[in-house]
């Protein structure tokens, strides 16, 4: 028998081979096959026969398809050369076109890639997957919970040990530590952090110990930006640091340099030392501790565990440590992965500040929304030019051209013009990153990978897609005879054309209304009487005394110190209104006190410590009985003023003279009630307030705190005088000579009460700058259609004018049928607008009325915009000589 | 000018075409350059050069009568056409030219 090659090959080379070429190469490659299975045998020669069928794949062998052949693709090329010279030859059109998609594009790459921003935090670490952060929630019932995610310092050793699931545990605290020996000390925050933090996180070490950064307690870890600090350029690794931990000075030495963290990170630190010195940092209750709260605790899950799986086994685990302390499930323990911290409100703030997932995603929402703005703007005027192209289409179709090929050839051109307006988009917004920027106060930057490429070609082919659909569907089906008939096409589907300007204008106006009512909002908060007076105050924090270990030790340290700064700026005329408080305005995590009343109400309430002159100083009214007096020494040892939500909050009908409802505090007695004042920022409401002089008796009778900012005392004074920086001035000699071993420090406090509405005030920036683009977009996609509408009726305008129509009239020609959209979008938008500005200010506790005004504001400048383009055209129209236009066949 | 250029491979299969005399089929112009030059080429390579020598109309071809042995199949027989001939003569003359010009004492300039 004679041996055959493989069938399937054979039936390959007929499917993809051209007929007239078959016979002779399946013949040739047979004659192969039978001479090379005499000499090694079939095997080998079916081998031979099978490779030798895929050599012969090459384009001149290949059978070609013939509805491959007149498809889009293969016509690209002609389609692309035409498309060329379509849009060479309208250049207005292709500017007008050219420069709405190339706005909405650059606005869309710049919140997009504010947007990715904030969506990578914490993606750069190769680990990123199975790091997770635990947080630590006490729910006792009856809302009295304590959730944070800060967390007992014997996590680390508890996770380790109980879980095998668990391949590593760090943890990281932050200290604020003196720098240096002698004089020139400065105040430093320094990472106290687990020896194989390192091996969890991906942060890069360049120089020194780059395998394991601080194997000693007496290790330093630097990042570059500290290094120049202190080091200037020279290398910093085995250089001695010093560090004042308490009251010693200890001497550390730099062992490994690390570049500085990206801004997307949420772990943060530019000093570290290991957590090794612990027991310097720590008693040993406070290591054993299940109750007190200190570090962040992370863990690496192993490759191939679940986090499920340890969140199962925790309650047990708890159980076998705090059996008869706590019912089961009151200690919580839970994790949080680590690329959830930075956008998730609901668990409470570690470290690092927490952006906010709405904002990101009504930002992104706008830069879809313009970039739409200027997809239908292509549309509508591509659409609207269509009615020049009708000869052009007619001869095509009479010489045979089917309606797919004409649809290729517009949609090539949009793709075409989408994928230049893609380029010149992606390159302008890349070079107004920094004003960008600047102007919105985010720190936004663009590093170009060469796969970049890919996505952006698939997104020119989308809008193009997206933008030329229509276009090319009206375009192509044009009818033949009555074209080449001479009659003129009416424009297809004008009421599709007037819909998407009313969504067009839908949006603009919605835009608008918007960034409006954050102004306000916006305006309000800054602008709102917060009960107290904040213009040209300074605060500076106090130092403490190195000796003072307890609480109250430290705040008598911190109000003496401050009574010796008092004293020597009280003889500067321009300063006036010097006190001295445990917090101070612009500051969130006042500190909380909690406690059980006397009939078993669980209670919290904001705890003050002041001076005889802060109330005043701040000039916070009193609303009942009096504020501090200096000549009283009752008022020292005892005496508390609540602010008015604290005394309904208390329950107290006569609060002047009565006392706080609980058993255990010290002797006190309530002498006054301020008027409410926002000592925290307008997105929460006003909290029950305590002010003391003395803290002692009420910290007798509390069982919970939660201390967020120090209650180190401030000194606050106001300068009357008209250069605010010669405050500073006044108040850095001061200290220099009381503290010289102390670094100075100071904040505005109107300063920090901005800040805290930087999150709005940035977004509010954002959206202004979308706004303004949109309207820009919008009102060239108004000018093209008024173009079109006005070309064609150039005959009717040139016959108005030799009757002799006003310009008045022609305008109203043109304008005609604008208005009626213009209002339907007005109308349209203010429920949109409404509902989604009314779900944002839910955000804030105290809030401005959206008021119909703003939308006549938004509705009077979009009608003005309008009105302005249409105006612009109407003067072009006029000018042109009737002759010329009424000639025209 | 474009159509008359053809590269080292294309020539060398024209000549081999020219020289096989209507005999020449694909299979046996691989086994002429084989046992001509060290060169080791497959069928399908072949196939190739001579599609575009074909196409650039330096070949003409045509099919010959059945055989057994192919299964059946006939074979495509090419022979050189007239542009082929003065495409590989333009090619020789080129080449004897340039050659000529060679200075004759290389060996002793290059020591």
């Amino acid at each position: 028998m004679i041996p055959n090659p493989p069938k399937w090959a054979d039936r390959f080379l007929q499917w993809y081979c051209r007929p007239e070429l078959l016979e002779d190469l399946q013949g040739d490659l047979y004659e192969v096959f039978t001479h090379i299975v005499s000499i090694k045998g079939e095997r080998r020669a079916s081998w031979i026969y099978i490779w030798l069928v895929f050599r012969s794949i090459r384009p001149s062998a290949i059978k070609i398809n013939v509805k491959v052949k007149n498809s889009i693709f293969m016509q690209s090329k002609i389609n692309l050369k035409v498309a060329f010279r379509v849009l060479k030859k309208d250049r207005t059109n292709t500017i007008i076109n050219l420069l709405g998609l190339t706005i909405g594009i650059s606005c869309f790459i710049l919140l997009g890639l504010y947007v990715k921003q904030e969506l990578s935090y914490d993606h750069f670490h190769s680990k990123k997957d199975r790091i997770y952060r635990s947080w630590l929630k006490e729910d006792y019932g009856e809302g009295k919970i304590f959730f944070n995610a800060n967390t007992p310092l014997r996590f680390e050793a508890l996770f380790e040990e109980n879980f095998p699931e668990i391949e590593r545990s760090v943890q990281i605290t932050k200290f604020d530590f003196l720098t240096g020996k002698g004089e020139n000390k400065l105040q430093e925050e320094v990472a106290v952090i687990s020896p194989d933090f390192l091996q969890v996180f991906d942060f890069k070490l360049i120089a020194g110990n780059t395998e394991f950064p601080i194997p000693t307690r007496n290790d330093l870890l630097i990042s570059e930006r500290f290094a120049t600090k202190y080091f200037g350029t020279e290398n910093p690794v085995g250089k001695p640091f010093y560090l004042s931990i308490g009251p010693e000075l200890r001497e550390f030495t730099v062992t490994a340099l690390m570049e500085d963290i990206s801004d997307e990170s949420s772990v943060q630190f530019d000093l570290a030392i290991s957590s090794a010195n612990d027991s310097e940092l720590y008693g040993d209750q406070v290591r054993q501790a299940w109750f007190t709260i200190v570090p962040e605790t992370y863990i690496l899950v192993k490759e191939q565990s679940a986090i499920q799986t340890v969140e199962a086994g925790m309650q047990d685990v708890v159980m076998s440590y705090l059996e008869g302390e706590v019912e089961r499930d009151v200690y919580q323990i839970g994790f949080q992965p680590l690329t959830d911290i930075h956008l998730n409100p609901d668990i409470p703030l570690g470290f690092a500040p927490v952006g906010n997932p709405e904002y990101v995603s009504i930002l992104g929402f706008i830069g879809l929304l313009v970039l739409i703005i200027a997809c239908i703007n292509y549309t509508t005027l591509s659409a609207g030019q269509s009615i020049k192209r009708s000869k052009e289409v007619g001869v095509r179709k009479v010489m045979g051209a089917p309606r797919k090929g004409l649809m290729g050839q517009y949609l090539t051109e949009s793709i075409l013009m989408s994928q230049i307006a893609m380029l010149l988009g992606t390159v302008i917004a890349v070079l107004l990153i920094p004003t960008f920027n600047m102007l919105t106060g985010v720190t936004l930057t663009y590093t170009f990978h060469w796969w970049h490429i890919g996505p952006y070609i698939s997104i020119g082919l989308f809008i193009g897609l997206l933008a030329g659909a229509y276009p090319a569907l009206v375009i192509s089906g044009f009818k033949t005879v009555s074209i080449l008939r001479g009659s003129l096409q009416t424009v297809g589907g004008i009421s599709v054309r007037k819909g998407l300007v009313v969504v067009q204008f839908l949006m603009t106006v919605f835009l608008l209304s918007t960034t409006l009512i954050m102004k306000k909002q916006v305006s309000y908060l800054k602008n709102a009487d917060l009960g107290f007076n904040f213009e040209a105050v300074i605060s500076t924090q106090l130092p403490t005394n190195p000796e003072a270990q307890r609480m109250s030790q430290q705040i008598t340290a911190g109000m003496e110190n401050g009574a010796l700064l008092k004293s020597r700026l009280e003889q500067f005329p321009e300063i006036s209104g010097i006190a001295r408080g445990s917090h101070v305005f612009g500051t969130n995590g006042w500190t909380g006190l909690a406690y059980t009343d006397d009939k078993g109400v669980f209670r919290r309430f904001r705890l003050l410590v002041v001076d005889d002159d802060y109330l005043d100083a701040f000039g916070i009214e009193m609303v009942d009985g009096r504020g501090f007096d200096a000549q009283n020494g009752m008022d020292q040892r005892q005496s508390v003023v609540l602010n008015e939500t604290a005394a309904r909050y208390f329950d107290l009908e006569q609060p002047v003279g009565a006392k706080l409802p609980g058993n255990d505090f010290g002797e006190h007695r309530i002498i006054g009630v301020t008027k409410d004042f926002h000592f925290t920022s307008l997105h929460s409401e006003i909290e029950p307030l305590v002010i003391v002089q003395n803290i002692i008796p009420i910290a007798r009778g509390i069982s919970d705190s939660d201390i967020g900012d120090t209650l180190v005392p401030k000194l606050v004074f106001t300068y009357s005088g008209s250069n605010l920086a010669r405050g500073t001035e006044i108040l850095k000699k001061e200290w220099e000579t009381l503290f010289p071993n102390e670094s100075w420090n100071f904040e505005f406090i109107n300063e920090k009460l901005q800040d805290q509405y930087q999150g709005e005030i940035r977004m509010n920036r954002l959206i202004s700058v979308a706004t303004i683009l949109s309207i820009i977009i919008a009102s060239l996609g108004l000018l093209g259609l008024i173009m079109s509408v006005a070309n064609a009726k150039l005959k009717e305008i040139g016959i108005r004018k030799v009757m002799g129509a006003s310009a008045g009239a022609i305008f109203k020609l043109l304008s005609k049928g604008f208005v009626w959209q213009l209002l339907l979008a007005i109308a349209l938008s203010v429920p949109l607008t409404l509902w989604l500005m009314n779900n944002w200010l839910e955000n804030f506790a105290y809030r401005t009325d959206i008021g119909l005004g703003l939308f006549v504001i938004s509705a009077v400048l979009s009608v003005l915009v309008a009105g302005l383009v249409i105006l612009y055209h109407t003067l072009r129209a006029i000018r042109v000589n009737p002759i010329k236009s009424l000639r025209v066949e | 000018m474009k159509g008359e250029h053809i590269g080292e491979l294309e020539e060398l299969v024209l000549l081999t075409v020219g020289a096989l005399d209507r005999e020449a089929y694909a299979v046996l112009i691989m086994e002429e350059i084989k046992n001509n030059s060290t060169r080791n080429m497959d069928v399908t390579a072949i196939h190739s050069v001579l599609r575009r020598l074909e196409k650039k109309g330096f070949v003409a071809s045509e099919m010959g009568g059945a055989t057994a042995e192919r299964g059946g199949r006939r074979k495509r027989y090419f022979k050189l056409t007239q542009a082929g001939r003065k495409v590989l003569d333009e090619t020789m003359n080129l080449r004897m030219s340039l050659y000529a010009k060679l200075p004759k004492l290389t060996f002793s300039t290059l020591s």
